[in-house]
């Protein structure tokens, strides 16, 4: 696509919009390794890596109790199927978060921090293909007008109906993505990690359905046997529309789209705070910045026109040197050339 | 996160549930009720020495002798109802029938249609793997299959 930047100074954006970005080293073109991130948003990156931890350890354990009750059960084997889902956001994430530490090299001059929007998309594929099965399986059900059998289960010499335990373990099932969900919910905007965001949809999603799944198997109790599906049905809406908006988001901004804020709900303030900011340079008279969401941190091409009576050579001649990079092949079609006073060292050897 | 409205319609839909579900569970078609005191319909496939039809269409074998005891558990009569596998199957379906014997193994194929109950017994099959003999139940008749489960649990010792 392009021969691009070696950056001007810059400073990258790299909190959502509380703008703690705080004192860093100004570097050109530092890639994006985790010391991109300040030590504030280490920080939050740390505690949720221990979230994530912690979601897997808890989901793992779902998909064992629940695995081990299903039984004949339609409900508790959908059930089953969704926790399965539900570990991969969070592995995405664990993965990603790993892959963020490499520093930017010459073979990888953008550095990894891309791997946040592809854990995205993993996130959010998970989680619309957790709506759509639930969707089929409650259709299914309807229509076939399976009802479900639940019995007895003998603990220690008593009769117990199976549902109850069901509704039980189900409920437990419900605790850790409620926390887990919600605290990861509080972080994903002041770290811009639209995984948490996803992922935290996902734990919404898991305890939602959860409960569907304790109505429906009251409702089995009560001999309503199409009461499952229909609550299933009923939660798989809200399922799909979040699967859908974060799946939008990660295909955006792995697609170069214009940066959006965390939740992809708007595009984001600082890519007109960087025009102003450099239009507010003596020597700029006007000025133009494409943004786009490496994950965590932006990356940002800055265009600007000196101000008459600023000596317009360099700008010329960086023009000209685009121009015959341009006619080097169709390919190079996307040049930015920008001055800087030293070759970063990432970026050394680059063009081998 | 979810709605106020979204999660207050959750938790009235579960106390309601909860509190009309004392005595859960119910049946779908209500057969326990029906059954007690009265008729228990049970299909019946030949599989000896499970079950065995006769000629003067009399049965016998462990599994209706089992039946009777329940029945009788339940104060019900037993209304033996002869045929093929299948056809039993799709009587059940139509709610015809509340069980259905004929040595089921407890991973038949009649799965789906068919409540299968806890193992009654465990016996070697005739590649000498362990075969373990189940019940059919209509399903969807969580009372019954819950009545007779706790029957062949409490005949099993296990309660």
């Amino acid at each position: 696509m392009r021969e691009a930047s070696t950056g001007a100074e810059r400073e990258l954006p790299s909190s959502g919009s509380s703008g703690s970005s705080g004192a860093r080293t100004r570097g050109a073109a530092d890639g994006s390794g985790q010391d991109a991130l300040p030590a504030a948003q280490q920080e939050l990156l740390r505690r949720a890596i221990r979230l994530e931890r912690w979601t897997l350890a808890a989901v793992a354990l779902g998909v064992l109790l629940v695995g081990a009750l299903a039984g004949q059960s339609q409900s508790m084997k959908a059930a089953w199927m969704e926790d399965s889902l539900s570990l991969l956001p969070p592995l995405a994430f664990l993965i990603a978060a790993r892959r963020i530490r490499r520093r930017p090299t010459p073979e990888h001059p953008y550095g990894h921090h891309r791997s946040i929007g592809m854990a995205h998309m993993v996130a959010s594929v998970a989680l619309l293909g957790m709506g759509a099965f639930l969707v089929i399986d409650s259709a299914t059900t309807l229509l076939s007008r399976e009802r479900a059998p639940v019995g007895i289960t003998v603990i220690a010499g008593h009769a117990m109906w199976t549902g109850w335990l069901m509704i039980l373990v189900m409920a437990l099932t419900t605790i850790g993505p409620v926390i887990l969900g919600r605290k990861k919910a509080k972080l994903a905007e002041p770290l811009h990690d639209k995984v948490l965001y996803a992922d935290a949809d996902m734990n919404k999603a898991d305890w939602q359905s959860a409960l569907a799944t304790i109505v429906g198997v009251l409702g089995i109790g009560i001999g309503w046997w199409w009461a499952d599906a229909v609550c299933a049905l009923l939660i798989s809406a809200s399922i799909i529309h979040d699967g859908v908006k974060n799946l939008r988001g990660a295909v955006r901004g792995l697609a170069d789209a214009r940066a959006r804020t965390y939740d992809d709900s708007a595009s984001h303030p600082l890519t007109r705070e960087v025009v102003s900011v450099a239009e507010r340079e003596a020597w700029v008279r006007e000025a133009a910045a494409r943004v786009r969401d490496e994950g965590h941190v932006f990356h940002v091409e800055l265009f600007v026109v000196p101000a008459e009576g600023t000596p317009a050579e360099l700008a010329r001649l960086c023009e000209d040197l685009r121009e015959r990079i341009r006619d080097i092949d169709w390919k190079l079609h996307d040049i930015v050339v920008a001055p800087v006073t030293e070759i970063p060292a990432a970026q050394v050897g680059g063009t081998a | 996160m979810p709605s106020a409205p979204a999660r207050g319609a959750a938790l009235a839909l579960l106390l309601a549930l909860l509190a009309s579900g004392c005595g859960l569970p119910r049946d779908a078609d209500g057969a326990l009720e029906r059954a007690s005191g009265g008729t228990l319909v049970v299909g019946i496939a030949e599989n000896p020495p499970s079950t065995e039809i006769h000629d003067d269409g009399s049965v016998s074998g462990e599994e209706v002798d089992l039946v009777q005891e329940y029945a009788r558990s339940i104060d019900a009569q037993v209304e033996w109802v002869p045929g093929g596998e299948g056809e039993l199957a799709r009587q059940m379906r139509a709610g015809d029938l509340d069980l259905l014997i004929g040595g089921l193994a407890a991973d038949s194929s009649l799965e789906g249609d068919i409540a299968l109950t806890r193992p009654y017994a465990v016996a070697p099959g005739p590649d000498g793997e362990e075969i373990e003999h189940v019940l059919g139940v209509r399903s969807g008749e969580n009372a019954l299959l819950v009545s007779v489960e706790t029957h062949l649990a409490s005949r099993s010792g296990e309660l």
